[in-house]
């Protein structure tokens, strides 16, 4: 399930800010989504502290860059070149822009999941069948051995963490992206300090905590599924159904490292969005694909089935 | 069991956490973060190199915050992966003059297969007093099990079950020891005193330490693993599961209080050599009986025995044919 949210209400608004440069005492002028900002005049770079805002959580952890722009671009103009054939024409062949890094906020999700869980289970077994079959001309009675499955119901319990889980906290990043771009290695996962993405483009939180509890909440559900699945015993299993009761709930807001490329392919385009994990350098995009050349692509096939009928027919005939 | 200073243990699962843990590795709860003070107002900081005072930027090819002007990089607290070291130890409580003889002993033990001169003609090449590492660890563990089991079942052989229990280990040892077989590991264990341990090594000077090779995270990884084997072998044998007959058991664990120690414990590892081949003998530190380890094999007594069982054989086939 997607992060079901309501815009007007799931998304945190606040006016800019005016702040003095602590290096040329020059005034910055902040947009109220970023963390981050760099002194127009002495090039200084800034990070904002505020005070604790209610329903706003302060960054508990950051996972920094490790991917160069250079890897970035690099790996983005490979994913453009692989693009499938029936991309709009000058996506395969564009040159991304200008990379922008960004710290993009998510939050990380885990609980204690108890579930109790239902299913019919599978259980095979095989026996044998009498069948009729013509063999030389007659009528033949036969036995063959047939595999049948016997449906049983199942229920029980599972209780386990459940770690790990993000969801984007970003307007700026939908989740499916932040999927896209997944997995991040925690295992460089460091406390948020301002020195971390000091210099860099960094987000706060636009989205509540109560709509990305929400989104984390329907990760875990299909998370317990999957677990139960390889859980489940028997042959086969169907309509395997969970309740699922999380406890000890616990949300963190961590940083995560993204590039950011535009990609000009056509003249009066909108440009093309590419992500790129700031850590593992995986690519994430949706090229649009061309009308014109999936619908050619169909008449030419269309033309050569029809062909090939008309064929057949006059050499049968 | 661990006489360093200990930290508040996870406030979800009760695991043990570590001084520099941000997250529970366990149940991945995040650690309190250390008191910071809180902003009263706006402000755009320009975060300062420790070293020089200039502005500080994160910098990708560091991994880290550093100073453009003078190199400097700023520390930040990151998830750490150091690799193990012992927190306890066993004294050796056999000498090396004990661990001698007990060599001695054992090449002297008749059995069938052994060349008969092998006290005379071994001749000791080495004797290495040695710790070897393991983990030890205590949890309790809710199981949540599902198996086919014979009991309840209808046309198939087979009916599903499903079921819980909580199981609680305690001193469950978990060998770390590259150097020592899993089976030696396993054929030792049982004979240490661990109400000896002590927080440094004691026993003869030349005694090396084996190293932990593997890291925190390994550790965690292969108590883990340890637990799931437990509490499979646990549910197959306990008779949780109905029925005389299983099969496809799954099972899946929520570990809670879980606590570690990391041991160093003494062993004696000596090679001898006999007709120029080395083999390999451990005597146990703490007590000098329990002696094993590799023996030669006397071709000829081999060769007689393949040799009488053929002429049995031979006669056998013979008289029944015969008949």
């Amino acid at each position: 399930m997607a992060v079901g949210h309501d815009e007007s209400t799931a998304s945190l608004t606040e006016p800019r800010l005016h702040l003095g440069c602590q290096a040329c005492g020059a005034m910055l002028v902040l947009e109220p989504a970023l963390r981050t900002t760099r002194c127009p005049y002495c090039a200084a770079p800034a990070v904002v502290e505020r005070p604790p805002r209610p329903g706003v959580p302060e960054p508990a952890f950051a996972l920094g860059f490790a991917l160069t722009h250079a890897a970035a671009k690099e790996n983005v103009s490979r994913w453009l070149r692989s693009r499938s054939l029936f991309c709009r024409s000058g996506i395969r062949s564009a040159e991304p822009g200008d990379v922008h890094g960004v710290y993009v906020p998510a939050f990380l999700y885990s609980a204690l999941a108890k579930s109790s869980f239902r299913a019919t289970i599978g259980e095979d077994y095989q026996e044998q069948e009498s069948y009729t079959t013509t063999e030389n001309g007659k009528t033949v009675r036969r036995t063959r051995t047939v595999t049948r499955t016997e449906w049983r119901p199942l229920q029980g319990e599972l209780e386990g963490y459940v770690a790990d889980v993000l969801v984007t906290a970003s307007n700026g990043l939908r989740n499916e992206e932040l999927e896209a771009l997944e997995p991040f290695d925690f295992r460089a996962l460091a406390r948020y300090t301002p020195a971390l993405v000091s210099g860099w483009v960094a987000e706060e939180p636009s989205l509540t905590r109560e709509a990305c509890l929400k989104g984390a909440r329907s990760e875990v559900g299909e998370r317990v599924l999957k677990r139960l699945a390889g859980l489940m015993p028997g042959d086969s299993h169907r309509d395997l159904s969970h309740d699922t009761r999380l406890d000890w709930e616990s949300l963190d807001v961590c940083l995560l490292p993204v590039w950011v490329l535009p990609v000009r392919y056509a003249e009066g385009e909108a440009p093309l969005r590419v992500l790129v994990n700031g850590q593992t350098g995986e690519v994430h995009g949706e090229a649009p694909i061309s009308t014109w050349k999936v619908l050619i692509a169909v008449l030419v096939g269309l033309l050569l089935v029809l062909g090939g009928v008309l064929y057949a027919r006059g050499g049968v005939g | 069991m661990s006489e360093a200073a200990r930290v508040a243990p996870c406030e979800r699962c009760e695991c043990e956490l570590e001084a520099d843990d941000l997250r529970c590795p366990i149940c991945g709860l995040s650690t309190p973060p250390p008191e910071r003070e809180e902003a009263t107002r706006e402000r755009a900081k320009v975060v300062r190199c420790e070293s020089c005072g200039a502005a500080v930027e994160y910098s990708v090819e560091a991994k880290a915050p550093r100073c453009d002007y003078c190199g400097a990089v700023t520390h930040v607290e990151m998830t750490v992966d150091p690799v193990d070291q012992a927190q306890r130890w066993l004294p050796f409580t056999v000498d090396p003059k004990a661990a001698n003889q007990a060599l001695a002993g054992f090449l002297g033990r008749k059995a069938f297969f052994r060349p008969s001169g092998l006290a005379q003609e071994a001749a000791l090449e080495s004797m290495k007093p040695l710790w070897w590492p393991a983990w030890v660890f205590k949890a309790g563990v809710q199981v949540s099990w599902t198996a086919d089991s014979d009991a309840g079942s209808g046309r198939s052989d087979w009916a599903p079950h499903a079921g819980r229990t909580r199981l609680d280990f305690t001193n469950i040892l978990v060998p770390a020891s590259r150097g020592l077989k899993v089976e030696e590991c396993n054929t030792l264990t049982p004979r240490y005193r661990f109400e000896l341990g002590e927080n440094e090594g004691r026993g003869p000077e030349e005694a090396s330490v084996e190293r932990f090779e593997a890291t925190r995270s390994g550790a965690r990884k292969a108590v883990l693993q340890e637990v799931e084997r437990l509490a499979r072998e646990h549910v197959q044998e306990s008779g949780d599961i109905p029925g005389r007959r299983f099969r496809n058991v799954h099972v899946a664990v929520a570990l809670s209080s879980l606590r570690t120690t990391r041991w160093a414990l003494p062993v004696y590892v000596l090679a001898y050599r006999y007709r120029g081949k080395p083999y390999r003998v451990l005597v146990h530190g703490h007590d000098a009986e329990l002696v094993f380890g590799e023996s030669p094999i006397s071709a000829w007594r081999v060769l007689g025995v393949v040799v009488a069982a053929l002429i049995v054989l031979i006669a056998v086939l013979y008289f029944t044919g015969m008949r």
